[in-house]
């Protein structure tokens, strides 16, 4: 068998990543949020491994911290909405008529809505914490799901096992959940793990606009803002945070694109 | 003998887009406990569909017209899904034509069989999966410990057959409805699976409904024959009378196909 490298690759990097972001607290060498008046804007060097921002705060501590945020708001949201997709898609895929119709039109009008902007309007109007942040991406992201969920629910239901289900006497809820959903999980997971890129994009890109999570606790998004005003005199504040967004989204995608080589 | 089910006068029709198709056209059926009917007929003449209709399992888009399904003295086409889902598997059960295809992908055989247990008796996991290696024992198979940690696609058409045998068991149902469970396999173990089959109703005292579309079949099982064609019985009997005088144009049909292959 040929050796899935994407795969391969993808887990490694996530791994790490997760590791850096579960140990935070052991790993990280200084307090993030210790402002240090002396060492403002420092290069890195021995003491500060990848320098300090505006405030003196050493870098590396602060992005091994942010890492924590943006993947947990990658994981949560896109769990979020995987759990939404999963319960609607089956839904309308299983009864289908009426129901199927209400449940994909509602799709149909959820994805009229630009999301970004539908997001940032939500935020503005609620408050911009963390937990809102997870909650709102995960709300405006699941209708992809639903409609992969459903188009193979609506094979799958005319499969000859769901036919002896039903003569063993297992009720619809039981054959939805025990039958149907776990012989079409594979693309679902596919799609969370490409989705898990994405709502860390997002985040970056909420907290680019000051609608994120707010300072002091560090995102990957919001130290790439506040590096904005010190560009030109320290490349290192923005040029690490940029890269550790890419190298997570690159990981994502391998492994999604690894598992879709796999399983779907 | 007492009857264990009657069907009086049932007309089953498909409902498509533009046009209904009555499948079934006003079936008489009885059976006795303990019997063994067959139902034979050519394909598409209606008997799968008198089949499912036992127990209301029918595919979407078929629809009872009319007629009663008396199990022990209560209508079937007048219960509601609940307690619909009492009566399946554990009163009335099902084989299938294609064994595999009958059975779950993702699950062991062991966990498909304990599923059927668990949804119609009060025991705990253990001792269903307990009881689960005993079915597969009392189905002759002969290492049930591995063979219930086996998923569908590790075991050949018979061994599946014979799991799915043992599922339909598992609530020592009064009826088994056998739609045609071995025009998949091989002939041997075709011999094997009837043999089988008429073993285990010996011991557990079921009565038999079993749709074939060879005749030979009956011959070897029948206590009585019934044979279906476009939609209707044409001719009811004892197996040998049918086979001594059979009165029907299609009978003799049926009758022909199989001496004309025996003599190749």
């Amino acid at each position: 068998m040929k050796k899935n490298y994407s795969l391969i690759f993808g887990v490694l990097i996530i791994v790490i990543l997760s590791l850096i972001a579960v140990f935070a607290g052991l790993i990280s060498p200084y307090d993030p949020s210790a402002i240090d008046v002396d060492n403002l804007l420092m290069p890195p060097s021995g003491n500060h491994l990848l320098g300090t921002d505006g405030l003196g705060r050493d870098l590396a501590s602060r992005m091994i911290y942010g890492a924590r945020i943006s993947l947990s708001i990658g994981l949560i949201a896109v769990g979020i909405a995987t759990i939404i997709g999963l319960i609607l898609g089956s839904i309308a895929g299983y009864y289908g008529g009426f129901i199927d119709t209400l449940i994909m039109r509602f799709v149909d009008i959820m994805l009229c809505f630009p999301t970004f902007f539908l997001i940032l309007a939500i935020v503005a109007i609620l408050e911009p914490s963390i937990f809102n942040i997870m909650a709102i991406i995960g709300i405006t992201s699941w209708m992809g799901v639903a409609r992969l969920v459903r188009a193979e629910i609506l094979t799958l239901k005319e499969r000859e096992f769901i036919q002896a289900s039903r003569a063993i006497g297992a009720s619809n809820f039981r054959i939805i959940t025990r039958h149907l959903i776990p012989n079409a999980i594979g693309p679902v997971l596919v799609s969370a793990t490409l989705g898990i890129a994405g709502a860390i994009l997002l985040e970056s890109g909420l907290s680019f606009l000051g609608l994120g999570v707010q300072p002091p606790t560090p995102s990957w998004g919001n130290i790439l803002i506040e590096s904005k005003s010190t560009l030109g005199v320290a490349w290192w504040i923005t040029v690490f945070p940029g890269l550790s967004i890419l190298v997570t989204i690159l990981g994502f995608n391998l492994i999604g694109e690894g598992l879709k080589e796999k399983i779907g | 003998m007492d009857k264990l089910l009657e069907i009086k006068n049932l007309k089953v029709s498909f409902y498509l887009d533009n046009k209904t198709l009555a499948a079934v056209k006003g079936v008489n059926l009885e059976i006795a406990n303990g019997q063994a009917l067959v139902l034979a007929g050519e394909s598409g003449s209606g008997k799968t569909i008198t089949a499912l209709s036992i127990a209301k399992i029918l595919p979407a888009n078929a629809r009872v017209d009319g007629g009663e399904i008396i199990f022990e003295g209560r209508d079937i086409l007048k219960l509601d899904e609940k307690s619909l889902r009492k009566i399946r598997g554990k009163e009335i059960a099902y084989i299938f034509q294609e064994p595999t295809a009958y059975l779950n992908p993702v699950y062991t055989i062991g966990n498909q069989i304990t599923e059927a247990i668990i949804l119609h008796q009060d025991k705990n996991k253990k001792e269903a999966s307990k009881e689960t290696l005993e079915l597969l024992g009392r189905v002759r198979i002969q290492d049930p410990e591995r063979v219930s940690l086996d998923y569908p696609h590790q075991l050949s058409g018979g061994m599946n057959q014979r799991a799915l045998i043992a599922m339909a068991l598992a609530c020592k149902p009064k009826l088994l409805i056998a739609d045609e469970p071995t025009t998949s396999l091989d002939v041997t173990i075709e011999a094997e699976i009837l043999k089988l089959l008429m073993e285990l109703k010996k011991e557990l005292k079921f009565s038999l409904l079993f749709i074939t579309h060879n005749l030979s079949i009956a011959k070897k099982i029948a206590d009585k024959v019934s044979i279906m064609y476009k939609g209707e019985i044409v001719e009811e009997g004892s197996c040998e009378s049918i086979f001594r005088s059979p009165k029907h144009s299609h009978t003799k049909e049926l009758i022909n196909a199989y001496q004309k292959i025996g003599k190749i």
